[in-house]
């Protein structure tokens, strides 16, 4: 099975870049489409909270398999000040920045799993799964 | 609301040819960047496909083959599922809410019946009990007997107004007279309260479904609600009417009224009736039109396909 890609998230460029790693590894496991265009806004979505937020990270993106299932899980994670109210930050339209406050439940409602943790010390981690259909 | 689309269609058709001469996934974060920058600005899907529609009219170069236009129109193709990427995000997030808007609703139905029954039974009961007691006292004590009288001419009161609120809330009459008949049952309950003059009007419709009959009830009954709470009125008229494959059913108030696109501005602290009047009827094909102006009243105006056949 393909190899996991790490991408160091430092500007709008590393964004291309892990975007371009997660559709190369869809399309090579066979991904349909309009799930490739689904994962790529979800890179996009972590990638700008990173730089936003966080200013530097990193994504992991990685083929996942689960008895006949495969997918594929992305790692985003940066060290920067986490998140002080999480359930708050999972509403639609609750933002720090003045933006829509659409990034979290957003990527949460495209992907098949969704885990994040975060807090002040550690920054934050989110976690996702989306399944080949 | 113009210039903010014009300067995004220069955007757009930019990035669409970059996506067209083969610039690969930075073109398609730029798609994407641009669909997250129309939704911000407001901007639906229409506008979304009638901004690729332009970009492609000049993205195109005129002398390609049809083999070079083909695979251009297939880069522009992930190019346009790029940039409408973020709206499948928000519409998602509707129809979440929708869904637990929906279930909400049937909840609130049940605890309205709990609620319901609780007044009529329990209150009831309990109220029962407190005639004994005073006959006990009247026994015990021959010369409290005139003022007791007048205490249970009270209670008498109060049991009258309980009785018919857990009626108006769990409207049996509903399903047993009708929608009318309800409605005028309703009125006469918010009139006793309130001193509002309504009079109610309307053919009585022959076999509304339940479900229709419910929703009806309910949106009249927030409805009157609205007017007691904001209007300052002292009439009210509800008319239902049966048109032709519509049924009809306004609520007209002759009170302060208010400015209607004041609403869509507020957000945050919003009332929730009007919005559950929409969805209440939303799930029902049928529609709700405010007309009001300050000074002269509100018109709250229901349609709902209807066919005389039909069945819930
Ligand atoms: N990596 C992160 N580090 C610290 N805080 C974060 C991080 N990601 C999100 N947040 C916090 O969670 C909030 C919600 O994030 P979300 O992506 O849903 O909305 P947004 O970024 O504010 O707006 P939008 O994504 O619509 O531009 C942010 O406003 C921010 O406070
Ligand atoms: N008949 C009316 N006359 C004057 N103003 C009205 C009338 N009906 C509604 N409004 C105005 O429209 C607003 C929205 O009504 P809506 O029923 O949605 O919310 P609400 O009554 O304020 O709160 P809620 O219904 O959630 O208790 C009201 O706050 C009021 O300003
Ligand atoms: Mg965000
Ligand atoms: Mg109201």
């Amino acid at each position: 099975m393909a190899n996991e890609a790490v991408v160091t998230i430092n500007t709008d460029a590393d964004v291309v870049a892990a975007r371009q790693k997660g559709r190369e590894l869809a399309t090579e496991l066979g991904f349909v489409s309009t799930d490739s265009t689904l994962l790529a806004t979800a890179i996009s979505e972590l990638a700008r909270n990173i730089i936003r937020y966080a200013k530097h990270g990193e994504i992991l993106i990685a083929p996942v398999q689960s008895g006949d299932r495969v997918g594929i899980t992305v790692v985003a994670r940066d060290k920067g000040p986490g998140i002080a109210n999480i359930p708050l930050a999972m509403q639609d339209g609750f933002s720090t920045s003045g933006g829509l406050g659409l990034g979290l439940p957003g990527v949460k409602r495209l992907m098949d799993e969704f885990h994040l943790v975060s807090d002040a010390n550690t920054g934050t981690t989110v976690t996702i799964k989306k399944w080949k259909r | 609301m113009r210039e903010t689309m014009e300067k995004l269609q220069d955007q757009y058709t930019s990035a669409l040819r970059n996506s067209i001469v083969g610039m690969g996934e930075s073109a398609l974060q730029q798609a994407y960047e641009l669909g997250r920058r129309a939704l911000a600005d407001g901007l639906g899907v229409l506008d979304m496909a009638a901004m690729y529609h332009k970009a492609l009219a000049a993205g195109l170069p005129r002398d390609s083959t049809p083999e070079e236009t083909a695979l251009m129109l297939e880069a522009g193709a992930s190019f346009f599922a790029e940039s409408l990427s973020p709206f499948e995000m928000t519409h998602r997030g509707f129809r979440d809410s929708n869904i637990a808007l929906r279930h909400l609703n049937q909840t609130l139905e049940q605890e309205i019946k709990r609620i319901a029954h609780a007044l009529h039974d329990e209150a009831a009961q309990l109220l029962a009990s407190v005639y004994l007691a005073l006959d006990e006292v009247a026994g015990n004590l021959p010369p409290a007997r005139e003022h007791l009288l007048k205490v249970k001419g009270l209670l008498d009161l109060i049991e009258g107004q309980l009785r018919h609120l857990s009626h108006e809330l769990r409207p049996t009459i509903l399903d047993d007279w009708g929608l009318l008949p309800a409605l005028k049952f309703l009125a006469e309950g918010v009139t006793a309260r309130t001193g509002l003059f309504i009079k109610v009007e309307g053919e009585s419709a022959p076999s509304l479904s339940p479900l229709l009959a419910t929703t009806l009830y309910r949106i009249v009954q927030e409805a009157l609600t609205n007017v007691t709470r904001h209007a300052k009125a002292t009439q009210v008229k509800v008319t239902i009417q049966h048109e032709l494959q519509t049924l009809r059913c306004s609520i007209k108030d002759n009170g302060v009224g208010f400015d209607v696109s004041s609403l869509s501005a507020r957000t945050g602290e919003r009332g929730l009736g009007l919005i559950g009047i929409r969805e209440r009827l939303n799930s029902l094909g049928g529609s709700p039109s405010l007309v009001s102006t300050p000074g002269h009243g509100t018109e709250l105006v229901i349609t709902i396909p209807y066919t005389n056949s039909q069945e819930a």
